[in-house]
């Protein structure tokens, strides 16, 4: 995939889209088979893959008892991201999160979680960030930021893959499309 | 398809063979213990089978080593078998060490070293079986169990050491220079009696196993 | 991104949440506590008697306690989407279990510096001329428990009956160092001359790093998918 590009993958229930984005995270450990995830063999350089690749689920990993400051502030320790002073403010505010920077996670609305979660993923330089059902449980509104993120990854050079069922700005425009059937990743036409 | 291997027929009759063999002798063929008169006869049993139940203890942990390292089902099958037929074993070993005891020392149950280890040996083996029945996916189950059966096989002697030092009221170990070989080769001949048997059981449950993965497998794709 | 830096990344997120959630610790101490009196009142208003079994139960109130404050710190993953979050971060993914592991450590050893002078109380011992054999005994024992505790806690995390299957899969393993905590409490609080303790702490000190490496080594496999 080329650098910069975004795909969209749609498949039914239980046809593998999880599993296949879990497997390219380096979450899952395939069973059988191997490949290579930004040039590193995911047999054997998966700590390093991690290094380059984000993920985020519909569930989204916050923590309810933290603020969204804290919970950004603790995922940039996790994965070495530098935060120089105001960082996490800048980014909270671009997300329109300011208000809520200072409350817990546990006040927050689907749509909310969501906008932490994608922001958390702007604290380092990603080759590939992969999204499963980004859009789950939102509004048009949220629906609208999810691609307004899409395309500040894009922007920034970064690869995408979306797992999703539903439509929106980002899997319309996706570069490319596939669609997992039988087991088969099979593409699509260019968008859907 | 599946073909019973005579093989594993000729075991489990040569393991039964023995087995009656061995009764024979223990129970009629060797003296009776001087001190302890016929309840002693009760060892002819009580100690092969910790033997075997240690064995299979040990082969579980070197079932669960190779699926961690080849990640092949078979592996874990292994194990599994090893650990339903050994936790047949351990129970026995408590058992008649217990029906030994209430003779001897005239209680079902005292706190010695030897028989509380073993009583712990049968918490983990149970550990281990709990954690498979709890678990689904045959891959999880197999990685999960692996690891437990690492954990509590190293777990073995540093809990039987320290049971040791905590009470020592047991008979000493048994070694061959303190018994007389008579008892010893009734030992050996249990024993290997017991390990045919361990090994008749431990292929058929192997063998059922794998029946039940090749049907789980169909049951998956059966949406 | 070192490993250290992720480690005391996790520590620091998991304090914090727990100072967040303030009624957990006083929670946990009360209940270590009841389980105290519980077991005097079992036991009846024999004071020598209890006395002599006075480290036993305050060690097993520990460890009732430890696994109780296991499965919390454990609940708090997953209703972050399970181990999801740490297990994306780059690098080594042993830097999860050491963070639980000296978080784990933190909090019951800060449980156990309320506990022994309330058992002191309850049962009228002289823990004060032995502070420092005592402290040394609690953080040998504490480490025990944690190590292996934090690691069957993880692996159980994803399981169904995991609240009855810690505890079946901890308490066999944890004999040991519960054996040797109860033995070298005792002994200091009789006044008994070191050199028995010497045998329990050496015990304890095989165990701990026994243990810890071997955890340690197969983390990785306890949570991957």
């Amino acid at each position: 995939m080329a650098a910069g590009s975004s795909v969209v993958l749609t498949g039914a229930n239980g046809s593998g889209k999880t599993t296949l984005l879990r497997i390219v995270s380096t979450l899952l450990r395939p069973s059988s088979g191997t490949g290579a995830i930004c040039g590193l063999p995911l047999d054997g350089a998966a700590d390093r893959i991690r290094g380059r690749v984000g993920y985020i689920s519909s569930r989204g990993t916050l923590y309810d008892d933290l603020t969204a400051s804290e919970n950004l502030r603790f995922a940039a320790r996790l994965t070495g991201a530098s935060t120089p002073d105001g960082r996490i403010e800048d980014l909270l505010a671009s997300a329109g999160l300011s208000r809520a920077q200072n409350q817990r996670v546990r006040t927050f609305s689907t749509g909310m979680r969501r906008r932490l979660s994608l922001t958390a993923l702007l604290l380092r330089p990603l080759e590939l960030v992969l999204m499963d059902e980004p859009y789950a449980g939102l509004d048009t509104e949220g629906m609208a930021m999810v691609d307004h993120m899409v395309r500040e990854f894009l922007n920034a050079g970064t690869t995408v893959i979306i797992a999703s069922h539903q439509d929106g700005e980002a899997t319309r425009q996706a570069t490319d499309a596939y669609r997992i059937e039988g087991g088969q990743l099979m593409p699509v036409g260019a968008g859907i | 398809m599946d073909r019973r291997s005579p093989l594993v027929a000729w075991l489990g009759i040569a393991a039964l063979t023995l087995m009656l063999i061995g009764s024979i002798v223990g129970l009629f063929i060797v003296q009776a213990d001087a001190e302890m008169g016929d309840v002693q006869r009760l060892m002819y049993v009580h100690v092969p089978a910790a033997w075997t139940a240690f064995l299979a203890f040990f082969l579980v942990f070197i079932g669960s080593v190779l699926y961690l390292v080849q990640r092949d089902q078979r592996f874990d099958r292994f194990a599994a078998a090893c650990a339903e037929v050994g936790i047949v074993f351990i129970a026995l070993t408590l058992a008649t060490g217990m029906i030994w005891g209430k003779p001897t020392w005239g209680v079902w149950w005292t706190w010695d070293a030897r028989l509380t280890s073993t009583a712990l040996l049968l918490a983990v083996f149970v550990g281990y079986l709990a954690i498979r029945g709890f678990t689904d996916d045959p891959d999880s189950r197999a990685r999960w169990s692996a690891v437990v059966g690492i954990l509590g096989f190293i777990q073995v002697p540093i809990v039987y050491l320290s049971v040791v030092w905590w009470r020592t009221l047991h008979q000493p170990p048994s070694s061959p220079r303190s018994v007389s070989s008579e008892i010893l080769w009734t030992w050996m001949l249990n024993f290997v009696a017991f390990l045919l048997m361990f090994a008749y059981l431990v292929a058929q449950r192997s063998r059922l196993a794998r029946v039940e993965a090749e049907l789980e497998a169909l049951e998956a794709y059966d949406v | 991104m070192s490993m250290t830096g992720r480690v005391a990344a996790i520590v620091w997120k998991d304090l914090l949440i727990e100072v967040r959630t303030k009624a957990s610790f006083h929670s946990m101490l009360f209940f270590a506590a009841l389980v105290l009196f519980v077991f005097s009142f079992a036991i009846g208003p024999d004071v020598p008697l209890l006395k002599r079994i006075a480290a036993g139960l305050l060690w097993i109130a520990i460890i009732f306690t430890g696994i109780l404050s296991l499965s919390r710190t454990y609940q708090a993953e997953e209703a972050a989407g399970g181990l999801e979050g740490l297990r994306m971060a780059p690098g080594d993914p042993r830097a999860i279990y050491l963070g639980k592991l000296f978080g784990n450590i933190a909090l019951l050893l800060a449980m156990e510096m309320i506990l022994f002078p309330a058992s002191a109380v309850l049962f009228q011992l002289e823990i004060a001329r032995h502070a420092l054999p005592l402290a040394g005994i609690a953080i040998l024992g504490t480490v025990g428990f944690s190590v292996v505790g934090t690691f069957y806690a993880a692996l159980t995390l994803n399981l169904r009956a995991r609240e009855i299957l810690l505890p079946l899969l901890l308490i066999p393993a944890l004999i040991p160092p519960l054996l040797g905590a109860v033995n070298s409490t005792q002994l200091i609080l009789d006044g008994n001359p070191l050199g028995e303790v010497v045998v329990w702490v050496r015990l304890m000190v095989a165990y701990d790093v026994t243990f810890f490496v071997v955890c340690t080594w197969i983390f990785p496999i306890a949570v991957e998918e």
